[in-house]
């Protein structure tokens, strides 16, 4: 018995109308993008490089430049963010030390990200002279998604029962064997959706990589993390500042391409949780 | 679960394994601790190199925001005022929007549409701000022209409303959590007492739940504040305090992805101008979820105490 009884239950009506008035709006921006993009709707778009013309104009350098900015993101902030996750849980002493470095990652989580473009820009293509590449993309990403990674793999690790690394302990199991086959496996589902979150929304940023130098015109996919700062993001971006109506239709099917690449990455997460606790039960 | 698999390592590699355990998860610990410092510490050096020739009192008063002119100003409440705008337009549409559908799918809703609805708040959160950007520009902006001739091709209100759709997942999130750690038999008793779930949910629930909700809208707040593509795209680069929501105004996010940035050569105050507009996002984004958390931990004390 969840309905409202009668009519008049205003409340419950305006908040009806709330809920129905945002599911509206999601689906009439997700029409909208659809249409626009689909007279570009070709395989042709999804290889051919940037160009003048509209008509000619492919985002394949940008999708490549997407896959490589996901897969550094991923190899950095992964095994980082977690080992750091199990330091904090697993290994450090309680204390002020822990605490405090617990405190400053979880803030950083709520820094704007164009702000770790800026400090991108200084660390690594000038600092480390990385210059506007995909690989100073890639770093400032991760640095970006680091936080989040490390608060999710800590609250999933949490959850973790203590008697289950009693029970190992209790048997004789090294520290070492009870993180690797009873607390990694057992927090690894939360890891896993922790982290895809984290990384999906790093995949989908523009803001830190137009500040890095993302190039708007690429004639040639990236080959290399020493290649040019491209991204399916800022290629949205470079064309929606185009004057003319010719790159609305580009970028939007732009966008609807970096939408499909955020889902694969989701349904793949999806995947390699449903292994991880298929393969622990 | 685990429940049967306590999986042994070799004999052979266990004690080399475990003794490369530890300072294996130290070093990542180190590690992330190092970016934390090496990004708070070159906003901090850079800031404080800025101030060292541009007076933090004419930062903070003057109303002219021009780094690149050939004699530059650095009065950045033009940028605030533009930022605070946005924020507070995002607000006034996302946190009814989202509070009501947050007591909809808490109190109301039945399964299946509490599913559906949740499944359509997940990807409304998972779409990038660029994308809302373009929306933004190309759909809204025009829509709002054609209601409203005078309107400018830049203006604040499509960005408020674009903001605003993208931080209502997090005001729906975060205000579910704070409904649901009110006792549930509150409603119950309430119904049985005669009231119906509209005045159950007005006169009992939501007041309960009040300091979770605020701490809701502090997070989103925060959101909205460090959102850089949509008032980038749709709100202009005019550094200027504009009254109007048909006018197009610029944010301290926008200067910062619009100006270029690579071309300012290091160590000019203009290059540390894109620094110290970074800090005082920091600043701002750490105060707003400061708050937040602060009321969060309040509500589980209150919550743990009643």
């Amino acid at each position: 018995m969840r309905g409202a009884k009668s009519g008049r239950d205003w409340i419950g009506a305006a908040c009806g109308l709330a809920a129905a008035v945002v599911a509206a709006a999601f689906v009439a921006l997700a029409a909208v993008l659809v249409v626009k993009a689909w007279s570009v709707a070709d395989p042709g778009f999804l290889f051919d490089s940037a160009s003048r013309s509209a008509d000619r104009a492919g985002i394949g350098p940008a999708l490549a430049g997407t896959l490589w900015l996901a897969a550094l993101t991923i190899a950095i902030a992964l095994p980082v963010g977690v080992g750091t996750a199990v330091y904090l849980e697993e290994y450090a002493p309680r204390g002020r030390v822990v605490a405090a470095l617990g405190g400053a990652v979880a803030t950083m989580a709520g820094v704007p990200s164009v702000v770790y473009g800026v400090a991108g820009l200084a660390l690594f293509a000038r600092g480390l002279g990385m210059g506007p590449s995909l690989l100073a993309g890639g770093c400032t990403l991760a640095v970006l998604a680091l936080p989040t990674v490390v608060v999710t793999s800590r609250a999933a690790i949490r959850a973790v029962p203590r008697g289950l690394r009693e029970a190992a302990f209790g048997l004789g199991a090294t520290r070492w064997q009870v993180v690797r086959g009873q607390v990694l496996p057992a927090a690894a589902p939360g890891i896993v959706t922790g982290s895809c979150a984290a990384f999906t929304r790093t995949a989908g940023e523009a803001a830190p990589l137009l500040v890095l130098g993302a190039a708007a015109f690429m004639t040639f996919a990236p080959r290399t993390p020493a290649d040019p700062l491209t991204s399916l993001p800022t290629q949205v971006f470079a064309w929606s500042t185009r004057s003319g109506q010719d790159f609305v239709a580009v970028a939007a099917g732009a966008g609807v391409a970096l939408l499909l690449v955020l889902l694969v990455m989701n349904l793949a997460a999806r995947f390699v949780c449903r292994r991880v606790e298929g393969g622990a039960s | 679960m685990t429940a049967g698999g306590i999986s042994w390592t070799r004999r052979s590699s266990r004690g080399a394994a475990d003794r490369m355990a530890r300072p294996v998860f130290l070093a990542c610990a180190v590690l992330a601790a190092a970016t934390v410092v090496a990004v708070v510490g070159v906003l901090g050096v850079e800031t404080a190199r800025f101030f060292a020739t541009v007076s933090p009192v004419s930062f903070l008063t003057e109303m002219n925001w021009a780094p690149f002119a050939e004699e530059p100003r650095f009065g950045v409440l033009p940028l605030l005022a533009a930022t605070a705008q946005i924020t507070v337009g995002a607000a006034v549409f996302a946190v009814p929007a989202g509070v009501m559908t947050a007591v909809y799918l808490e109190h109301y809703a039945d399964a299946r549409l509490e599913r559906v609805l949740a499944g359509v708040t997940a990807a409304l959160a998972a779409i990038p701000t660029v994308v809302f950007g373009y929306l933004a520009l190309t759909f809204l902006t025009p829509l709002l022209r054609s209601v409203r001739p005078g309107t400018e091709a830049f203006n604040g209100l499509s960005a408020c409303l674009a903001v605003g759709l993208m931080i209502v997942p997090t005001v729906v999130v975060l205000a579910r959590g704070a409904l649901r750690s009110v006792p549930a038999g509150l409603m119950e008793t309430g119904l049985a007492l005669g009231a119906d779930r509209g005045r159950v949910v007005a006169r009992v629930l939501l007041p309960a739940a009040a300091p979770g909700i605020v701490a809701a809208v502090f997070l989103a707040l925060a959101r909205a504040v460090g959102e850089t593509m949509i008032v980038t795209l749709a709100a202009g680069n005019q550094a200027r305090l504009a009254w109007s929501p048909f006018e197009g105004v610029r944010t301290l996010t926008a200067f910062i992805a619009q100006s270029s940035m690579g071309d300012a050569p290091q160590g000019t105050v203009a290059y540390g101008a894109f620094f110290a507009v970074s800090a005082v996002l920091f600043l701002l984004t750490w105060g707003l979820h400061a708050t937040g958390g602060m009321l969060m931990s309040r509500r589980g004390r209150a919550g743990g105490a009643g």
